[in-house]
């Protein structure tokens, strides 16, 4: 069974440790693969991590005129291969989560690939071990998708065109406010 | 197999991942109390630290780490280290051999206590260095130079939780219970600590608790990233929680969920307390602390009903003018209804520094002799001096608390040794700092970055950071671990314990000093804290690495250690019984009035560490927070004017800064928050008030009066 990303952001507490992990892990030339958004600036501290959501039809792949974007048997969507890329940024635009980024200074585009130096050896990748609060699970994907204790979210629906992703989403629990995250009534400062 | 007492913690299987041509080396970070396993990656031929693996089976993080955690191993390789000694010439620090350095140090130390006495050489230290260290800066103090001026910065940290925990339950462990024992409990009562930003590792076993279904409660004036979660937010005014708990034990009194067998048993003076909370109903409390009333009610009820329950506090708390009675009053909350001294009960204090706990254990407080020894107790003076193979009159008696240290320099203290310290950021009213740190007539730093208090020394010695020597510090448990380093300092970079030693030695008195190794130091350490109330004697470091870490007391070599206190329900008083102290509420030490309108309180933000002297140069944390700003509400930013990011100057009656503003709700209208990890012109400790706890001495950071306004005025970035 294929091992995948679950983001609980109620748990997400900001403090980047994710992307500090990432930047460490072998291959990724101490550049974060991950990124960490602020949801309401002003209104509260909460925050929540956006690794690479692995998608099953991954748009950044099938956008890539030299086919540089492999997905591993497993279904992890891997950075560009460094021969093929051509920083064309295809896939950066095809992205919907704005996830694939390029190095400019070495004209090769960058994105998660699940550290898949580490996962192919049975370990979890870096955002993952150094999470300080489990915001960031490696689990089954069955197991994720079936979280009882919480709503989960892994197909999106863009305009229409409706993606399915490897990366399982827990949702908040706006119902009873349970970990206090309100649903905001009033504008952004 | 881990061993029994690890089994409830949120430990991993996997084993650390193992290059070609590389060493791991197991150790611990260097920054807060939670000191997590990590594994340090080095190049084997050269001994370069390379990086830094997550280390999964250490029980207290299961390899977790936070930004800092990531990052820490970058200042060990990071081209601002200290390499050569710095001396004083012509005004400026300019790079000398360490025989220079060390004959002008030990020829003004001979100088000043020549002239002034031995007491004129003072030392003040630090407490994120290893138990080895801290023990050995005590000795060096009292017998190698004789003086009886001795503190350190654990007086601006713990020292509140300290006074609080002896006069209530008679000792000072700082957690009564292992922190796995956190997901047992069924409610939670989280005061004055961002917990999620300042100890994140200590989230897992929040989040376990609240898996379990534990209701969270929060004290702290603002919406941290702790607070968003908690069922209840008490955000009360800042300096009221002498009044909150007063209140909350009002309710648990009147609707009768106080623990009448354990009250009666195993504790005194509950009548003097049920008097003084007679005198705060909820509307009362409410009143005080700026709260709805019914709040501290349904708080009061969700703690009084549950059946196990924690009280987990931190700064917030104990840095006040009132700090260490308000760190009893909520420990009352666990003796009236009977929480502690069992799973998923008891109560703890979030260590600051690395080693915040055993720092204050084994004699570097002006007060205490190892294992926790009163200074002024003939017995523990006679059994130290035996340790110590010296006559008990050689041991000075009890010196002065570090603030009252620092005013003291220039007059009755000329000389100083600084340690693992850097008071120009992290002390109160910097301005009447930096005049006391300059009228010395010499004063000596050692650290492995020029810190904004070197910049001032007469001489600077580069020492070493954590990974490159060995030693042992006690985490937020009680629990004392292995620090392993690598064999190799950078340039002519020294171990502090070998400098000290050395000195020593030049100063006539190397014969108290012969050690080897830190080993040797632990070794005399254990013994001298025999029989003392932090008992280490049964400690080794064999027993460290066999048990991933030995709480104490542990008082014989085949104790396995004491995981979790009072489980026999006797507190460390002669009659058994924990006491119950009553306190009046009576405010903080400064007030608003109509020149200082607004409440001023400060804190930290997860990417730095203390003074901020390692992890601001650290890029990776730097570039994520790099300057202060100050939270203001809404509500006040329009009254004054102030939009987000425009520059506003924060004045106290004792100085200003001029940060930038960041409008957001999480705080409260009548006040204001600034993170207070710089220097110079960017410390918000200019604006501090020295006020001190008379118990704890410790200064009243986390309230004063402040005004603030728009201004055009930027100053320089990266103080």
């Amino acid at each position: 069974m294929a091992k995948v990303l679950y983001i609980d952001f109620e748990r997400c507490i900001g403090c980047r440790a994710c992307m500090l992990g990432c930047e460490e892990c072998s291959g990724h030339d101490h550049l974060s693969r991950m990124f960490v958004d602020e949801l309401n600036p002003g209104e509260t501290v909460a925050t929540s991590p956006t690794p690479c959501m692995h998608c099953v039809q991954p748009a950044c792949a099938e956008s890539c005129p030299v086919q540089a974007i492999q997905v591993t048997e497993d279904g992890a969507v891997l950075s560009a291969s460094h021969e093929k890329c051509i920083a064309c940024k295809n896939c950066t635009y095809a992205c919907p989560f704005g996830i694939p980024r390029v190095d400019e200074q070495r004209k090769i585009m960058y994105k998660c690939d699940l550290c898949y130096d580490r996962t192919s050896k049975g370990r979890p990748p870096m955002c993952v071990s150094v999470c300080p609060t489990d915001t960031i699970q490696f689990l089954d994907e069955a197991e994720a998708k079936a979280k009882l204790d919480k709503q989960v979210q892994f197909k999106w629906d863009f305009g229409g065109t409706v993606i399915e992703t490897r990366t399982v989403i827990g949702i908040p629990d706006l119902q009873t406010h349970r970990y206090g995250y309100n649903e905001v009534t009033e504008d952004v400062l | 197999m881990p061993h029994p007492q690890n089994a409830d913690y949120s430990q991993r299987t996997y084993a650390a991942i193992e290059r070609e041509g590389e060493v791991l080396i197991p150790t611990h970070c260097c920054f807060c109390g939670m000191q997590c396993g990590m594994n340090i990656r080095v190049d084997k031929d050269s001994n370069q630290v390379l990086g830094v693996e997550p280390r999964y089976d250490f029980p207290m993080n299961g390899g977790r780490l936070c930004p800092k955690g990531v990052a820490a191993y970058r200042q060990a390789i990071h081209p601002e280290r200290l390499l050569r000694p710095l001396i004083r010439k012509n005004g400026q620090l300019v790079e000398s051999a360490w025989d220079e350095a060390m004959d002008l140090i030990v020829s003004k130390i001979r100088d000043i206590q020549g002239k002034y006495g031995k007491d004129a050489f003072g030392i003040y230290s630090g407490s994120s260095m290893t138990n080895e260290k801290c023990y050995l800066v005590g000795k060096f103090a009292r017998i190698g130079l004789g003086t009886k001026h001795i503190d350190y910065n654990g007086r601006y940290c713990m020292s509140s939780a300290a006074a609080g925990f002896n006069q209530t339950l008679g000792i000072d462990r700082g957690g009564t219970n292992p922190w796995s024992d956190i997901k047992f409990a069924d409610v939670l009562l989280i005061a004055g600590s961002n917990t999620a930003e300042c100890h994140p590792l200590s989230m897992p076993y929040v989040w376990g608790a609240r898996d379990n279904g534990a209701k969270l409660i929060v004290v702290d004036p603002r919406q941290t990233k702790t607070a968003l979660v908690a069922d209840i937010h008490l955000n009360l005014k800042p300096g009221t929680d002498l009044a909150l708990v007063n209140g909350l034990i009002h309710v648990l009194i009147k609707e009768d969920m106080i623990n009448h067998e354990f009250v009666k048993n195993h504790t005194s003076g509950f009548e003097d307390l049920k008097a003084m909370a007679e005198k705060y109903p909820p509307e009362v409390a409410a009143r005080i602390t700026g709260l709805p009333k019914e709040r501290i009610v349904e708080a009061a009820r969700i703690f009084g009903q549950a059946k196990n329950g924690m009280v987990l506090f931190a700064r917030g708390v104990e840095q006040h003018a009132k700090g260490s009675d308000s760190v009893s009053n909520y420990t009352n909350l666990c003796l009236i209804t009977g929480k502690i001294g069992r799973k998923g009960s008891g109560v703890a204090t979030f260590t600051g520094q690395g080693n915040g706990q055993g720092g204050r254990e084994h004699g570097q407080k002006a007060d205490q002799l190892p294992g926790y020894r009163k200074i002024t107790d003939p017995e523990a003076r006679k059994y130290i001096a035996g340790v110590w193979g010296v006559d008990e009159s050689e041991i000075p008696g009890p010196g002065i608390s570090a603030f009252e240290l620092l005013k003291a320099l220039g007059k009755e203290v000329k000389g100083l040794l600084l340690i693992c310290s850097n008071p120009m950021v992290s002390a109160p009213s910097l301005g009447d700092v930096k005049q006391y740190l300059t009228s010395l007539e010499f004063f000596v730093c050692m650290d492995f970055f020029l810190s904004e208090s070197a910049e001032l020394a007469d001489v600077v010695l580069p020492s070493t950071v954590w990974i490159e020597d060995n030693g042992t510090t006690t985490n937020v448990e009680g629990r004392v671990i292995r620090i392993n380093g690598i064999d190799k300092t950078p340039g002519e970079a020294r171990r502090d314990w070998e400098v000290l030693c050395e000195l020593a030695d030049r100063l006539g008195r190397g014969q108290f000093f012969r050690y080897n190794s830190p080993q040797e130091i632990f070794d005399e350490l254990r013994v001298a804290s025999r029989g003392g109330i932090a008992d280490y004697f049964g400690i080794t470091y064999e027993k460290i690495e066999k048990m991933d870490g030995v709480f104490w007391p542990c008082p014989s070599v085949e104790h396995e250690g004491t995981p979790r206190l009072f489980e026999d329900r006797k507190f460390n008083f002669p009659d058994g019984k924990a006491r119950l102290l009553a306190f009046e509420h009576k405010g903080p030490n400064e007030d608003v009035d109509q020149e200082y309108p607004l409440l001023l309180t400060t804190g930290r933000v997860v990417y730095h560490y203390l003074s901020g002297n390692q992890t601001r140069r650290i890029d990776s944390l730097r570039d994520k927070c790099p300057d202060p700003y100050v939270e203001i509400h809404p509500e006040t930013a329009k009254r004054y004017g102030i939009e987000n990011g425009h520059y506003v100057k924060i004045s106290s009656r004792r100085g200003y800064i001029v940060v930038p503003a960041k409008i957001t709700k999480i705080t409260r209208p009548d006040m204001v928050f600034v993170p207070y990890h710089w220097g110079k012109t960017l410390a918000i400790n200019n604006l501090t008030n020295p006020a001190l706890d008379p118990k704890s001495k410790i200064p009243e950071f986390k309230v004063c009066a402040v005004k603030i306004e728009p201004t055009k005025q930027q100053e320089v970035r990266h103080g």
